[in-house]
């Protein structure tokens, strides 16, 4: 067998996040602009292998079969690889695992990972329909589990109930990722802040959540390429960013299914991040950057501690600590996040991506000093799902 | 067209009201449409079932064609426990999928120890908002939904639906 070669992350870029007034196919061409822009001299014949992660392709665009719909419109000719990838919100983090070891066994070279999502068609209101069936639709669906607020309130008060976490603790993760993702001009709510006051004052969507405890729901593409170290180093001169674990756990699909003893506890991301962790080489003490999936504040400050940042029960005072922050013990969704940057499904995980490869680059907006190790994660489903990702600046040796 | 023009419905116009299977929010009970039907039969006699499996004793919920523990397809229906405690609690005003109807209110339910069903997220109704708290009592209920054109062959049949949720116990 030839021997294993080592996948990098070569970087990207995103399309404008938000309501938009574009078709799905649009934002992905905005995404691939976006992408050669940050990899200078990338062209379509460069690339060997294409994967799309959306979810809602079908249901609001008519694009089942997503994958040739992509290769027309941005000339691609790929003999590697051409699928399209639904898991949901962990769509194109799902993408850069399947990319990694097809460049890893030497099947692909150049592989451009997309995500993308076009939600708010043809009438706003449908997504709440769309919902329906995202979740386990025969069952938890039809108990009227749609949008995802209520189930993750829920989440909320068990964790407050159990561990003593307060509003208060929450906002910090909203006020933290608003003071990142103001910066973000791409983003759904980049140039907007938001205060303490402000985030406690909001108006009430779900008890006991705010407006600003809530990502939205955003219309947007994003794309990376994952290249063989070879072909890496031909492309760029910056570092490379090398995809050194990954982890994938799934154990249900609808509530009678749940791991935890109750919903304050997510077992099946901790499964996750200590598989992605083995793999890698590390421990969460080695990692000095994180994008996780700030759907709700809550899940945050849950996802920092079964990915072991801080002890379990303790995200709460731990955001408020400012651990968070740059600065602090463990930076955070660095480009706003979920929360701020906005939540085009398919597209998150490739967004995050993009963060962690710059922040390791040394060319983040929101700089974490000498960041050497990174991570992004993303919850799918009604958090049924967790994927882990785990980044160097060095392969595992 | 004057239909077409006139009609005060939210959504697609010319679909009059009824909605693509895609959009539909209750599961094709008829038993020409699945393999799990007795358990939308046993709803309509008031009776919550599952599936167990014969070979290994596992109690799936919700009920399957084969048991998830050992791929057996030898199972048997029985009754599961019809009350359960609320541990959390959540009500929807604004938001809710259409076709659920504000307050839309949903639990999240312990079923108690030694119980094949450990926990299920339900909807709670014949109950005002603030009615349920965190700790009481609730059970079963089952209930007709709307029914649903469905093809069988060259016939177009209307296949009759319930559904169930749960509801205070009064005390």
């Amino acid at each position: 067998m030839a021997q294993k070669k080592n996948a990098v992350i070569v970087g990207g870029g995103t399309s404008k996040f938000g309501v938009r007034q574009a078709t799905i196919l649009d934002m992905v061409q905005e995404a691939a602009v976006a992408c050669a822009e940050d990899i200078p001299g990338l062209k379509p014949a460069d690339i060997d292998g294409l994967i799309i992660a959306t979810t809602m392709a079908g249901r609001h665009s008519s694009a089942l079969n997503t994958a040739p719909l992509v290769v027309h419109r941005l000339g691609l000719s790929p003999t590697s690889i051409c699928i399209r990838l639904d898991t949901l919100c962990a769509g194109s983090n799902s993408a850069v695992i399947v990319a990694k070891g097809l460049v890893e066994s030497g099947i692909a070279e150049v592989i451009l990972v997309t995500g993308a999502e076009k939600v708010y068609l043809p009438q706003r209101w449908e997504t709440n329909y769309t919902q329906l069936a995202v979740n386990d639709h025969d069952w938890d669906s039809a108990m009227g589990l749609g949008v995802p607020p209520p189930f993750f309130a829920m989440i909320a008060r068990m964790h407050m109930k159990k561990y003593g976490t307060t509003k208060e603790q929450m906002a910090h993760v909203s006020v933290t990722n608003y003071n990142y993702g103001t910066d973000s001009p791409k983003g759904h709510f980049g140039g907007r802040t938001l205060t303490m006051k402000e985030a406690l004052e909001a108006r009430i969507i779900a008890e006991p959540f705010g407006l600003y405890d809530c990502c939205p729901l955003s219309d947007g593409a994003s794309a990376i390429i994952i290249a063989s170290e070879e072909r890496a180093k031909a492309m760029t001169d910056r570092p490379l960013v090398y995809l050194r674990g990954t982890g994938q756990h799934a154990t249900h699909s609808m509530s009678a299914g749940w791991p935890g003893d109750t919903l304050a506890e997510w077992p099946h991301l901790k499964v996750a991040g200590e598989t992605a962790y083995k793999n890698a080489g590390l421990t969460p003490k080695d990692i000095d950057v994180a994008q996780t999936h700030d759907c709700f504040t809550i899940s945050e400050i849950i996802e920092l501690e079964e990915l072991g940042f801080c002890k379990k029960g303790e995200g709460g005072p731990f955001v408020a600590s400012g651990a968070i922050g740059i600065g602090g013990a463990i930076p955070t969704n660095t480009d706003g996040g979920l929360l701020v940057y906005g939540h085009p499904f398919g597209a998150s995980g490739a967004r995050q991506a993009i963060e962690i490869c710059k922040q390791l680059q040394g060319r983040a907006l929101h700089q974490v000093k000498d960041a050497a190790f990174g991570l992004t994660h993303n919850l799918s489903g009604t958090c049924a799902q967790h994927t882990v990702v785990v980044y160097g600046r060095e392969p595992v040796s | 067209m004057s239909d077409y023009e006139t009609a005060n419905i939210v959504g697609t116009p010319h679909l009059e009201g009824t909605y693509v299977s895609e959009m539909d929010m209750w599961p094709f009970e008829a038993q020409e449409l699945n393999r799990i039907y007795p358990f939308y039969d046993n709803l309509r006699a008031g009776r919550f079932t599952t599936t167990k499996c014969r070979d290994c004793g596992h109690i799936a919920f919700p009920p399957q064609v084969i048991c998830p523990k050992c791929w057996s397809e030898n199972l048997e229906w029985v009754d599961l426990p019809k009350k359960a405690k609320v541990v959390a609690i959540t009500e929807t005003q604004a938001g809710a999928p259409l076709g659920f109807p504000p307050p839309l209110i949903m639990a999240w339910l312990t079923f108690g120890e030694g119980t094949p069903l450990k926990h299920l997220l339900g909807r709670l109704v014949n109950c005002k908002e603030g009615e349920v708290k965190e700790g009481d009592e609730v059970q079963f209920v089952s209930f007709e939904v709307p029914a649903h054109p469905m093809e069988i062959k060259r016939d177009v049949k209307e296949c009759k639906r319930v559904y169930y949720a749960f509801e205070p116990v009064k005390k």
